[in-house]
């Protein structure tokens, strides 16, 4: 005997281990820190993030803030990922710590998938409300079917207050006013709470007798029929016509209370604007491009010639959302994240205007420790290794132009 | 461990033991039956039972009866073939649901913070109840298979009604129309879950106007139906004694 109770024992231990770690422990992704570790060419040629802003760096429980901006659809898409056909603009967060209020892509609201062309240049906006005090860090994100979530940059946003003082109002098409963070728990809770008992009940029935080593001793010996009783059966139908006669009167009775309902919403958007952007008349051709490992920096030479009416500079070269700046050309007042702008990261052998007209080949260098942090020195091992980006020229007025570069990148280590 | 080493001395000390014994097995039944049907569940059903905004009333009726039918059919023909106890459904589902509760509340909302009434399990008891009773009524596996498979599929989608219909209540947001569990999945921020992957109202069911959930339920029952004789085999073949060598019993 003491010999089978060790053996249960151990098999039931068995058993709660096998229950502990698989199912209970699942917990959908809440990590949203994927972006260093995405190959690079995934964060350089897919969605390019720029004129991002996030408008509160601290945010209070049930205060909302947006991140906005632009993203440009690479054209140069590489063939290993889908071509963005269905996407999903997401937000890159801890789970819902904030809940997405809103979503607009080209004044659109997006809260389905849609289809992005390349070469188009698009404008979003997300409206997030907070909900969970912490600090975060605020991802811009799309999701793209077949290719995988997009990173975009994020920034730490600090939520303030407490998730008790969360709500999530609102009036229902049939006139109600609900807190959608606690609607129909109860209701929830009581009918599984029924439901479980009525099973509870079924399975104690049986098991108030003896069950196993007499039971199955009368089976093998052909007595199976000694087991069920006239009294079982009743018992049998009366949970059976029980059960119907539950969900047939409850039914009804749901039915009186939500007269109306409707389907899940679903389905692709299509003709989603984009932003009309004037030809560039700032022409860029890429002679080469060279990345020196041991000094973190990107080397390129660029002819430049510029087809417009007004003298140019260059001043920004961003790529996987790290912006390489000129500060003689360009400062950033948008609060941009530290780890990602490289204020003096951009190094051009000329920066003189150049007038309209003419053309010049320079050498730009974009260096900073932020290749290596963020991983996009990785490039060099990329199945293409090619590098792309885009390149901000300014006029004397502020005016810009955006030129997408797209190129050859030949790695060198000494 | 044989009657005739005797472990024990009387009548009374006999029953005490298979009592205790019983216990035991059911304990150890319970768990096993809970891990192994959660995870089989977790892999087969998955988002579709993890979120409210994927019971829809196309393919959630059509997939969750179908892959949750398999453990209450194979646990049903241990028991019922070995023992003659006909709650082999209820205790699997009895097991499911815990093991549900628990990792929704404690993984979902306590860990994530997805609010409950955004990531409660579906309720199967109605379907396992029939199934057990069926098995008992009849006494006959190719009976519950073909009526109790049937029913299990029937009754998925009225069993789990009350509980969804207060969020298929429509709602005007931002100049578009959701269910209040669309909104849900669009407030309660996935990212790991894009909306594309959502799968809702997908289908050709469409000849059959806005009453789709009947007829996607008798096709989930029809299907129900052969998965319960395939699991019922493989149940008949878990509880064989070949495993064990002659001596050892
Ligand atoms: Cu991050």
């Amino acid at each position: 005997m003491k010999l089978i109770k060790d053996k249960v024992a151990k098999l039931s231990f068995v058993a709660l281990l096998v229950t502990m770690t698989a199912a209970i422990f699942y917990t959908p992704t809440a990590s949203a820190h994927g972006e260093k570790s995405q190959a690079a060419f995934m964060r350089m040629r897919t969605i390019h993030w720029f004129d991002l802003n996030w408008s509160k760096e601290e945010v209070a429980v049930n205060d909302t803030m947006t991140i906005s901006g632009k993203f440009h659809v690479f054209a140069g898409w590489p063939e290993t990922v889908d071509k963005p056909e269905v996407s999903f603009l997401n937000i890159g967060i801890p789970g819902p710590v904030f809940i997405r209020a809103g979503s607009w892509i080209g004044g659109q609201l997006v809260p389905r998938s849609v289809s992005l062309e390349l070469g188009q240049t698009y404008d979003f906006k997300v409206l997030l409300k907070a909900r969970r005090p912490g600090e975060w860090h605020v991802h811009t994100m799309m999701n793209v079917q077949g290719g995988g979530p997009v990173i975009g940059p994020g920034k730490w946003v600090t939520i303030t207050g407490s998730m008790g003082q969360f709500t999530n109002p609102l009036v229902t098409l049939t006139g109600q006013t609900i807190d959608l963070e606690t609607y129909a728990l109860d209701n929830i809770y009581f009918w599984h709470a029924i439901w479980y008992a009525i099973g509870v009940a079924w399975l104690l029935f049986w098991a108030k007798r003896p069950m196993f080593i007499p039971r199955h001793i009368a089976v093998s010996s052909g007595k199976a029929s000694s087991l069920i009783s006239a009294g079982d059966k009743k018992v049998g139908t009366a949970f059976a016509l029980g059960t119907v006669l539950i969900l047939g009167v409850t039914m009804g009775t749901t039915n009186e209370k939500y007269p109306v309902t409707t389907p899940l919403q679903a389905g692709l958007m299509r003709g989603i604007k984009w932003i009309e952007m004037p030809a560039p008349t700032v022409d860029v051709k890429v002679e080469d491009a060279t990345y020196r490992v041991p000094g973190r920096a990107m080397q390129m030479t660029l002819t430049i010639t510029n087809n417009g009416d007004s003298a140019v500079r260059l001043g920004e070269f961003n790529t996987a959302a790290v912006r390489f700046l000129d500060p003689d050309v360009l400062e950033d007042e948008s609060g941009y994240p530290d780890d990602l702008l490289a204020e003096e990261g951009l190094t051009v052998s000329d920066n003189s205007p150049l007038a309209p007209g003419e053309t010049r080949t320079v050498n730009v260098t974009a260096s900073d420790a932020a290749w290596e942090v963020y991983r996009l020195a990785d490039l060099i091992y990329d199945p293409d290794s090619r590098f792309a980006g885009l390149l901000f020229f300014f006029d004397e007025d502020g005016n810009r132009q955006m030129v997408m570069v797209d190129a050859p990148l030949i790695p060198s280590f000494i | 461990m044989s009657a005739s080493q005797s472990a024990v001395r009387s009548r009374a000390e006999a029953v005490a033991v298979s009592r205790t014994f019983d216990w035991m097995i059911l304990f150890t039944l319970f768990f096993v039956v809970l891990g192994g049907y959660h995870i089989h569940y977790m892999l087969t059903g998955g988002d579709w039972d993890f979120w409210a905004d994927w019971k829809d009333r196309r393919l959630w009726v059509t997939v969750a009866p179908i892959v949750s039918i398999t453990f209450p059919a194979a646990v049903q023909a241990c028991l019922w073939w070995r023992y003659r106890l006909p709650v082999g459904a209820t205790l699997c589902v009895l097991g499911l649901l815990l093991g549900e509760w628990i990792n929704r509340y404690l993984n979902f909302w306590g860990w994530t913070y997805f609010p409950v009434n955004f990531c409660f399990p579906s309720n199967l008891m109605p379907g396992a109840i029939l199934l057990d009773t069926i098995l008992l009524l009849g006494g006959s596996m190719t009976l519950t298979a073909v009526v109790g498979g049937l029913a299990w599929g029937l009754v998925f989608y009225p069993g789990n009604w009350p509980i969804i219909a207060p969020l298929h209540v429509p709602v005007e947001y931002n100049g578009m129309m959701f269910t209040l569990a669309d909104l849900q999945g669009y407030h309660y921020v996935r990212t790991g879950t894009p909306e594309y992957i959502r799968m809702v109202e997908k289908g050709t069911l469409r000849t059959f106007g806005k009453d789709v959930a009947p007829v996607s339920a008798f096709f989930s029952g029809f299907v129900s139906i052969i998965i319960y004789f395939l699991w019922h085999f493989f149940g008949k073949w878990f509880a064989k004694t070949d495993f064990i060598s002659d001596d050892e019993l």
